[in-house]
């Protein structure tokens, strides 16, 4: 952090000087809590960068993009969302760590750019099962390869999807087609290859991962859930029923949907009418639990970290188990 | 963000969430949404517009009118509940998403094309509620205060309707020679009244014929009115103004709901505003303004919504508790308090005359009167529209009995010195109609249940059957469901004290009969 503000952004607060102290005092008085030091740290810490990032890149924007800094700081530190007292690091991370090395295009498109990056980090932050800190440092490589705000926009859905955001899978896949081949592949993280035959191996199976691409055959491919008492969701142990492509997790009761795949599994809230199916279903023929070990067609994984197996429920290319002594949904990949 | 822009926003949406059906989608789109609204937010396509209705809700009762009133209770569990004061006074708080009927009501209105009044006393903002309502749909500020009609005591036809030239007067040498300048308010969607207690009667007169009929007749012209949602207001709906309403009138209101009064805890907001010198109308967000297409459509969807069988019953077997009198006449068709009223007599003298029912408990006692077919009417597009403004795709019971209170708020008259009103807890209802009508309701339901009527209702068995059309129906059947009918009345007559519900299934099992006989009848000539 420099020991002066930017000069661009210094001349702009001097010359906006009453129009934005009146902001300021509107703000406040709708959100009575807004602390006046706390904004001005988030304009030294956060916005400060920010403007000289865009001063080195285009000048001429720089007045421009701290104005609309300035309103969605009032709003975001308000909110207790960015800023000294903010609930989490996150959106001050997005600011901080990505928006400068996105500077171009914050330039071109300051709100749209800035208020998607805030969004994104406040929406990962709240989804239980995702990696904010891996999507923030994807964006900050991902952002001086992206020729438009278009193209930041789908890479950083892209890459919410290899944070741990499994339920945008379709969507990120689809918003990837979009990118340019090599950005494509940059933000799932694949060492090389074709994006179309990449793709394809994407898309046919969800626990495919660019970055182990020899993986294969039954195996543990993950442990969503945890108990309440630490930070986890679940009171209980829970229990679980196929839905689709997803899960249905109960605990209490409470239920969720479960969605997963190579890159994370996330949690959402399901209806009283969904959760209340969640029970341990049927599983494909050739699937045994026995003890603490699950056997398909011959493959044999023990479990001995979850005591008996108590529920076992399948999709297509999952085994989600369950146990009354663990408050964890082991995932198998089935192939 | 300014007061100006926190008084613009709109709730964000889903503003009445409800739980996804299996299997859910996920939207990769979402990521971006969030706390801060992006650019390209407002320029996507809108809501649907129940959605838009609840935006509209929410912008209303949070930003423009300082609304801390939550009267119309839904709830998903068991409710807080506590008792508070001497008397015992019980204090909800509600489960689930509630609203306040004084913006509530006026909306779905909005939504339905109805009328609507507004009582209360001066001040409590029925006036600015009904000017927003104008400006929802679409009308500029100033045009809505220039079309809004104030009732006063020397209003005549011509101030309410318009008047024919002058220069046509003189010249003209027939009646369609003469030009109307017709006032600005016929033509407009939204139409408001202020204060229409005021206007006199014969001007009221003028006023039924485009409240009732939707047009204007001056000088045998004719103005045809576009189907327009009405807003009337008055500081005492029960004819304390300066001239008594006509009851045709009153009869023509859909729904009543009152101005509840300021609480002074809210006054820092009314000081923000005053310092800001802002006015909610003027900055009305152009995400909650329909267009005429779009409340012709939100008519169409609330109008598909439909009542469920099981609640529909209900409705009926509230219904069929009040016009029923069995001393008012000897020929059963006419045992109705109407015709108790039609003959003049004296109300008091004709309840002495009631004996052998429990007057306490048959709710029937507790009105002057019965349902209209208007006012049932209402009642279901109003049920239909709470379903539709909560994004429900069926009328729920709880719809029904949360709007049933505005619609018969003066159109079901208690009897005030019905046994109910005089028992013990029950004395609030004498001043409570909304209360008392949520009571009435319970009431009615709580018997239908006692009855058993959702398993055992031999008379809507007899009714589907026969709905089920006369086509091939045999002599034999025919005469099986003549006998059938003929027993249920001969069980119903051993002893059974007659109530305002069996009084109309007799009646339905006397058209059953009659259209049988008429059946059998025909089918001997064939």
């Amino acid at each position: 952090m420099h020991a002066t503000l930017a000069p661009s952004f210094a001349s702009f607060l001097r010359a906006a000087r009453p129009e934005l102290n009146a902001r300021f005092a509107e703000a406040r008085r709708q959100r009575p809590d807004l602390d006046g030091e706390a904004f001005a740290r988030f304009l030294r810490e956060a916005v400060d960068p920010l403007v000289r990032a865009v001063e080195s890149v285009q000048p001429e924007r720089a007045p421009d993009v701290a104005r609309t800094a300035y309103e969605l700081g009032l709003e975001l530190v308000g909110q207790g969302l960015a800023g000294p007292t903010a609930r989490d690091r996150w959106v001050n991370a997005g600011w901080m760590e990505v928006a400068p090395t996105a500077a171009a295009l914050v330039a071109a498109a300051p709100e749209r750019v800035l208020g998607a990056l805030s969004n994104a980090l406040h929406r990962l932050a709240a989804t239980p099962g995702a990696r904010p800190a891996e999507w923030v440092d994807a964006m900050a490589a991902l952002a001086p390869r992206c020729a438009d705000a278009d193209a930041f926009l789908a890479a950083g859905q892209v890459a919410a999807w290899r944070a741990g955001m499994a339920h945008y899978r379709a969507g990120a896949l689809a918003a990837a087609d979009a990118l340019p081949p090599a950005l494509a592949l940059a933000a799932v993280r694949a060492p090389g290859g074709e994006w179309p035959e990449l793709r394809r191996r994407l898309a046919a199976d969800p626990w495919f991962d660019p970055s182990a691409p020899a993986a294969a055959g039954l195996r543990v491919v993950g442990r969503a859930g945890a108990f309440r008492g630490f930070g986890g969701l679940f009171a209980e142990p829970p229990t679980v029923a196929a839905a689709g492509e997803h899960f249905l997790v109960r605990s209490g009761g409470d239920g969720w949907l479960l969605t997963a795949d190579a890159f994370g599994a996330t949690f959402h809230r399901a209806a009283p009418e969904e959760s209340k199916d969640a029970r341990p279903s049927s599983v494909p023929p050739g699937v045994t639990a026995r003890g603490t070990a699950v056997s398909v067609d011959g493959a044999r994984v023990d479990l001995p970290e979850l005591g008996e197996i108590a529920g076992i429920a399948a999709n297509g290319s999952t085994l989600a188990v369950t146990s009354p002594l663990s408050h964890a949904v082991v995932l198998l990949a089935l192939a | 963000m300014g007061l100006l822009d926190a008084l613009q926003r709109v709730s964000q949406s889903p503003t009445n969430p409800h739980a996804p059906a299996a299997p859910r989608a996920f939207d990769v789109a979402d990521l971006y949404r969030g706390p801060l609204a992006a650019p390209a937010d407002a320029a996507a396509a809108g809501p649907p517009l129940d959605e838009k209705l609840r935006q509209a809700y929410f912008w209303i009762v949070n930003t423009a009118i300082i609304s801390p009133h939550y009267d119309v209770e839904f709830n998903d569990g068991p409710p807080q509940s506590f008792t508070l004061g001497d008397s015992k006074s019980r204090l909800t708080l509600p489960s689930a998403q509630s609203y306040s009927s004084f913006v509530l009501l006026p909306l779905l209105t909005f939504a339905t094309r109805r009328k609507c009044l507004f009582v209360g006393g001066p001040g409590r903002g029925k006036t600015a509620s009904a000017l927003l309502m104008g400006i929802l749909a679409g009308y500029p500020v100033r045009e809505v205060r220039r079309a809004m009609l104030h009732g006063h005591p020397q209003m005549t036809v011509a101030d309410l309707l318009g008047n024919p030239l002058p220069a046509d007067l003189v010249g003209a040498q027939k009646m369609e020679d003469i030009r109307i300048a017709w006032r600005q308010w016929l033509g407009m969607r939204v139409k408001i009244i202020d204060e229409y207690n005021r206007i006199p009667t014969r001007t009221q007169s003028a006023l039924l014929t485009v409240m009732g009929d939707n047009y204007a007749e001056i000088l045998n012209h004719v103005y045809e009115c576009p189907e327009a949602a009405w807003y009337l207001t008055a500081n005492d709906e029960t004819g304390g103004g300066t001239y008594p309403v006509i009851e045709a009138l009153r009869d023509r209101i859909d729904v009543i709901v009152q101005a509840l009064s300021f609480n002074p805890r809210f006054m820092v907001d009314l000081l923000a505003r005053i310092e800001a010198d802002v006015r909610p109308e003027e900055l009305v967000p152009r995400q909650i303004v329909f267009t005429e297409a779009e409340v012709d459509r939100l008519g169409e969807e609330v109008r598909a919504i439909p009542v469920p069988v099981d609640v529909g019953r209900r409705m009926e077997f509230f219904a069929s508790q009040f016009e029923f009198c069995e001393v008012a006449a000897d020929q059963w068709e006419y045992k109705t308090k109407d015709t108790a009223r039609l003959a003049g007599a004296d109300w008091a003298a004709v309840t002495a005359l009631e004996t052998g029912r429990d007057r306490l408990k048959d709710v029937g006692c507790q009105s002057r009167n019965g349902l209209s077919v208007r006012v049932l009417t209402t009642l279901f597009v109003y049920a239909k529209a709470l379903a539709y403004f909560r994004g429900n795709r069926v009328v729920e019971l709880e719809d029904v009995r949360q709007v049933l209170p505005f619609v018969l708020h003066d159109k079901l008259l208690p009897d005030l010195d019905a046994p109910f009103f005089t028992a013990a807890g029950n004395a609030s209802f004498r001043t409570d109609r909304v209360g008392w009508l949520r009571r009435v309701f319970d009431l009615s339901c709580a018997d239908y249940d006692r009855l058993n009527l959702d398993r055992d209702d031999p008379v809507a068995q007899l009714a589907a059957e026969f709905r089920r059309g006369l086509s091939g129906v045999t002599e034999a059947q025919t005469r099986a469901r003549l006998v059938a009918i003929e027993r249920l009345v001969t069980e119903w007559s051993k002893g059974r004290k007659l109530y305002g519900h069996l009084y109309d299934d007799l009646l339905v099992l006397k058209y059953l009969h009659q259209r049988y006989t008429n059946y059998l009848r025909w089918l001997k000539t064939q």
